[in-house]
């Protein structure tokens, strides 16, 4: 075998679904070498065809309706797209392995890890149960399971999000592929997850010489990662070629704006007026005021069991000051929604104050309420589960402004078209139901039902995190427009650090329920003072490929040194 | 295993449950218009009858108290005589319970059978014509009625096949056996397709699932697939039905024991019904309610069985 | 698949539909259609197999079962109709003030619920009979009192997912008042898995009314009933089976199309969610 030709070469590949009386092209003529022992980006949106293409490469496609309608897909110069269905089970798994976006949901719950380690090898490699078993705690091992012998036979909801993926790509490796296909692999993880799974993942190449064809929407992950680039847009590929080359000079429009549109770390200060917390003019009265606040919830227990609580905030003190944009960053179960949840009063309090404009919420509960009703408003992470299915746009609008008595009755239909103009939604959005509209416009819509009550304040909680990363920058975009025109406090709850960065004045870093880290946003990021902090910083792919991911502090064998 | 814990724990849930039960079963006789002795005692009774039931109920006393005796006579076992049979009603129940057991044990495992093999065809032929096929036939099914189905059973099968009998229990093993068959086939007839419709439906999401795409990516074939990732977790959910369709289930033995004259506790509610032995509807309505709390119990221990997520 | 999903969807729909209007037009049009008087008694013309007079037969005493199995609609789509509604009204109010108000008074229907999901539905149902004594209103008490059970767990699950929605802590966070949230925001989102269920449950009723009627506890003779016409034709199913075959055949097909009305409703709520 020479390295004269790619390990895969896809020439001309169309898939087409035939659901209407017209076939539509989900995939149109993608041609794509992937070259021995490289990483390969795959970059694109939602519905841009990128996981479609990587499926359709073994023949899995997800429905009787779509067909490959055309093209090649040589795997060292032999055609396999038009492979027998016993060939494509001896390629799967074997020469192409497969780790994918959700581990949870690819993991048979009810089978033990071990078991869906070993059944690939015994079928591809023919090896008897015991030589299994000593083959995936191998494997187990070199992904980084600490105690392989006793892992082997859990199930895997008994595994965090982190070390489910280590088992998607232990089974993934089991059968020891050439080519490993990671589909969106660490997505759903957070930031220091992500940044140990990439770790490993680059380990196994190197370890292995395996090829992979890495999918993901972000081009952070790409510039650490990857040595070449795809990009694809509507089942195009659009632009293809070496990492470096296409990120800074991208040829095509929408690689730019791909480009542009990454929230990577700017070296600039975030854009706002002057910092509220210069010591110069005497500091105005706080608008929300946090004073050792507790939050704890009861878990399990029951009839015959002691109730146990669990502490989602644990003596958190904040004070945010009128005109404010203040960041609160951490991770999952970080304790960050909580804490938006608890001060607007959706969620009791367990200790502690919560004081919003000179009202406590502890003391003078209906009154802080009452206030809090008319002068602060949220936005929520889900666009589709924050709206109500069956009101349309404009019935969700109008009650509010007439709960609220906004303006008069007749007055109403006029202000819902300002408040659609103010987020920048076409005034025909009003008779559409949520349903009918994309993850962005119904984000608008949230936001516009939280405009409606003329808010002091508004909570933004993980706002942006369920969209496209071209809409999550419109959004953001939207917000500082908002801010900088309206008098408005905004408190920005995202698990994406380099969003808060480039929108929020001031941060907020919680871990375990508590603040670990406050201050300017410049000064936190630029020079964190807590390690948490800067291990935080440090996991995000950052879209420059010279400043290289912080390696994982819990990773595995194959590890020799850290990287700093 | 701490997961199995809960088969110590919750039989103590059972007792608000029963308790719940008894007064029910209590209050439902005493609402009876009319003096509850000779309600109970029926029309005919002797004055010394009476007066023995008086006592022994506290039927003179306030109602709370009357429920304190009817607790407190459970408790040993009593739960007053049949005016029809006069003797204890315990006993005679005890007489009827096993036609009945074997008869819902029987109808279940043969609904298994059918519901099964059915399903997992039609699934693993999603959208082609037999899996319609299937479909309009257990939807038509949903829509048997059990005593009807018995009397087209027994015009079809008993005529070609006059051996099968059609009415009573026999008494040894293998003629009960041959007396359960059309009693049972009619109770199977239409769980079976209850069964039938949420195992396809099940099948055919987790064939669809990203577990079933995972097995696929790393090159199993599809029985693999199917035997060992789909029907599994496609069988957590259908047990789960079962247990919530046992309630249903006995009600169907209650008809389909008298279409056939079988002397189970549903034919003995039946009759007793009509001959007002409402001393004998209580214990039998008691009796059922306590099994059924017991078969939803089995059916929580089969669902820890058969997903290691379940907490109980 | 989903072009046939597509397509099936309305099939569906429309064959339940169909179904169910044929039975309410015959259900309403039965004095005008039955050739025959339902309740007539003809001597001459006793266990007479399905003819040109008689299409559907005669029983022992000479009726007809054509027209008996006419006028049957009207009482059969009653108990499926009235079987259904007060359940369905009963048990909608309570699980949603349960599910959205939860508490003491939550805790405590809860409990009563489970017990009364203790007693087999028949066995419970037959016992309140049996106090109340045979006839159809005391099935339709029975049936008020046991069946909102299922309706109030439906509606209070539904209610305490939606509780915890995006949109009720939005309505929350605007101060909308708590009935404001529950009957605009959450109960018109809850309600529809219950109506889904109501096609489904109007088979169970309509299978337990036209059972108890076939024990002798419900619609009493001669008053024509399905269930109470296949019991009157038990004894002659051998010689006659045009007696039990037709009111049994009326059961099975209106049942289909509650059905395939719940199949298509269920769909179509499905895809919406």
């Amino acid at each position: 075998m020479t390295a004269a030709h790619p390990l895969l070469s896809v020439r001309d590949l169309t898939v087409t679904v035939e659901d209407g009386d017209t076939p539509r092209t989900l995939l149109d003529t993608v041609s794509l070498d992937l070259n021995r022992g490289e990483i390969l980006g795959l970059v694109g949106e939602s519905g841009s065809g990128k996981s479609l293409f990587c499926r359709s490469l073994v023949g899995l496609l997800p429905s009787r309706s779509l067909k490959r309608t055309g093209g090649a897909v040589l795997l060292d110069g032999q055609d396999i797209a038009g492979a027998s269905a016993v060939e494509l089970q001896a390629i799967r798994g074997a020469r192409i392995g497969m780790i994918f976006q959700n581990p949870t949901s690819h993991l048979d719950p009810v089978m033990r890890i071990g078991d869906q380690i070993t059944e690939g090898i015994r079928f591809h490699q023919g090896l008897g149960g015991v030589e299994a078993r000593t083959a995936a705690l191998e494997i187990m091992a070199q992904v980084g399971f600490t105690d392989p012998p006793r892992q082997f036979s859990n199930y895997a909801h008994e595994f965090s999000g982190g070390m489910r993926q280590r088992a998607m790509i232990a089974i993934a490796l089991a059968c020891n592929p050439e080519i490993l296909i990671a589909d969106e692999p660490t997505t759903a993880l957070d930031v220091t997850i992500q940044a140990q799974i990439l770790t490993l993942l680059l380990e196994i190449r190197k370890a292995r010489g395996l090829s992979i064809i890495l999918i993901t929407h972000d081009l952070g992950v790409v510039a650490q990662t990857c040595d070449r680039i795809a990009v694809m847009r509507h089942g195009r590929l659009i632009e293809v070629g070496e990492k470096r080359r296409i990120l800074s000079a991208p040829a095509e429009a929408y690689t730019q704006a791909l480009i542009a549109s990454h929230p990577s770390m700017p070296a600039e200060v975030a854009p706002g007026r002057s910092p509220q917390s210069e010591i110069v003019s005497p500091r105005p009265r706080a608008l929300v005021e946090i004073d050792d606040l507790h939050v704890r919830f009861p878990v399990g227990g029951g009839l015959l069991s002691r109730r146990k609580t669990f502490s989602a905030v644990g003596g958190v003190s904040l004070q945010i000051l009128p005109g404010e944009t203040v960041g609160i960053v951490g991770e999952s179960g970080s304790g960050k929604s909580t804490l938006a949840r608890a001060m607007l009063g959706l969620t009791p309090l367990s200790e502690g104050h919560v004081t919003f404009d000179g009202h406590s919420l502890s003391l003078k509960r209906a009154e802080t309420l009452k206030a809090l009703h008319s002068q602060a408003a949220m936005v929520f992470q889900d666009p589709y589960n924050s709206l109500n299915p069956r009101l349309t746009i404009g019935e969700t609008l109008a009650e509010v402004l007439r709960v609220h008595r906004k303006v008069p009755d007749a007055a109403i239909n006029a202000r819902v078209g300002e408040l659609l103009d103010l987020v920048e939604l076409d005034r025909s959005f009003a008779a559409r139901k949520p349903r009918s509209l994309s993850g962005g416009q119904c984000q608008r819509a949230g936001i516009a039902r939280a405009l409606a009550v003329e808010p002091r304040l508004i909570v933004a909680d993980e706002c942006i995190a369920a969209l496209d990363v071209t809409i999550q920058a419109q959004i953001v975009a939207l917000f500082r427009k908002l801010v900088a025109t309206m008098e408005l406090t905004l408190v920005f709850i995202a698990h994406d650090l380099a969003v808060v960065r480039s929108l929020c004045q001031r941060v907020v870093v919680m871990h375990h329920g508590r603040i670990v880290e406050e201050g300017p946003s410049d000064r936190v990021f630029s020079a964190p003072s807590q390690a948490y902090t800067a291990n935080l910083i440090a996991a995000i792919p950052d879209i420059d490929p010279d400043r290289p991911l912080s390696g994982a502090p819990l990773s595995s064998p194959l590890t020799k040194g850290q990287p700093a | 295993m701490h997961r199995y814990r809960f088969i110590l724990t919750r039989p103590l849930q059972f007792l608000p449950v029963i308790f719940g039960v008894s007064i029910i079963t209590f209050v439902l006789v005493r609402l009876i218009p009319g003096d509850p002795a000779r309600v109970l005692l029926g029309a005919r009774a002797t004055p010394t009858a009476i007066a023995n039931v008086r006592a022994q109920f506290g039927l003179d006393e306030p109602i709370w108290m009357q429920y304190f005796y009817f607790l407190q006579n459970l408790l040993k076992g009593e739960m007053g005589k049949s005016i029809t049979y006069k003797i204890d009603v315990l006993p005679l129940i005890a007489t009827r319970i096993e036609p009945t057991l074997a008869l819902v044990f029987s109808a279940v495992l043969l609904s298994v059978l059918i519901a099964v093999p059915l399903a997992a065809l039609a699934a693993r032929n999603h959208g082609r014509p037999v899996d319609h096929l299937v479909r309009v036939v257990s939807t038509f099914g949903i829509g048997f009625p059990p005593f009807w189905v018995a009397l087209m059973l027994i015009l079809l099968l008993a005529v070609a096949f006059p051996v099968l009998p059609v009415s009573g229990y026999g008494s040894t093993l293998g003629d009960k056996l041959v007396h359960l068959i059309l009693p049972s086939l009619t109770i199977a007839l239409s769980l079976s397709t209850v069964l039938m419709r949420s195992l396809r439906a099940a099948i055919v999401e987790w064939l669809k699932s990203d577990v079933a795409t995972a097995a696929r990516a790393r090159g199993m074939p599809e029985s693999i697939v199917f035997w060992r990732h789909v029907l599994p977790n496609a069988v957590a959910p259908t047990i789960n039905l079962l247990a919530v369709n046992i309630g249903w289930l006995i009600g169907g033995t209650v008809v389909v024991e008298s279409v056939f004259a079988l002397p189970g506790m549903g034919q003995l509610l039946v009759r007793a019904i009509f001959s007002r032995d409402y001393m004998v509807v209580q214990g039998v309505a008691m009796v059922f309610a306590c099994a059924t709390v017991l078969v939803n119990f089995l059916a929580d221990i089969a669902t820890v069985a058969a997903d290691p997520r379940v907490k109980l | 698949m989903s072009a046939a999903a597509l397509k099936s969807r309305p099939a569906t729909l429309v064959t339940g539909l169909a179904i169910l209007g044929a039975f309410v037009l015959v259900a309403l049009l039965a004095p005008l259609i039955a050739p025959y008087d339902p309740i007539y008694q003809d001597a001459a013309a006793r266990l007479q197999p399905p003819s040109f007079a008689h299409p559907f037969g005669t029983d022992n005493f000479g009726r007809d079962i054509l027209s008996r199995v006419l006028y049957g609609a009207r009482i059969d789509l009653q108990i499926a109709l009235i079987g259904v509604a007060f359940p369905l009204v009963i048990g909608t109010v309570i699980g949603a003030f349960a599910g959205f108000f939860g508490g003491l008074i939550d805790t405590a229907l809860m409990r009563l619920i489970d017990i009364i999901l203790a007693f087999p539905f028949l066995v419970l149902m037959l016992s309140i009979i049996a106090i109340l004594g045979p006839g159809l209103t005391s099935f339709y008490i029975a049936m008020a009192l046991v069946g909102w059970v299922s309706y109030a767990r439906l509606i209070r699950a539904q209610i305490l997912v939606l509780k915890n929605s995006d949109y009720a802590m939005a309505a929350v966070s605007l101060g909308f008042s708590r009935l404001r949230i529950l009957f605009r925001h959450l109960l018109p989102n809850a309600v529809a898995g219950s109506l889904v269920f109501s096609m489904s449950d109007a088979v169970l009723v309509l299978l337990s009314g036209a059972a108890i009627s076939y024990l002798g506890l419900g619609v009493q003779p001669p008053m024509a009933e399905w269930g109470v016409m296949v019991a009157e034709g038990q004894s002659f199913v051998t010689q006659a089976w045009w007696i039990t075959l037709f009111p049994g055949l009326s059961i099975v097909v209106l049942a289909f199309g509650f059905s395939m009305i719940g199949d298509a409703l269920g769909e179509l709520m499905g895809v919406n969610e």
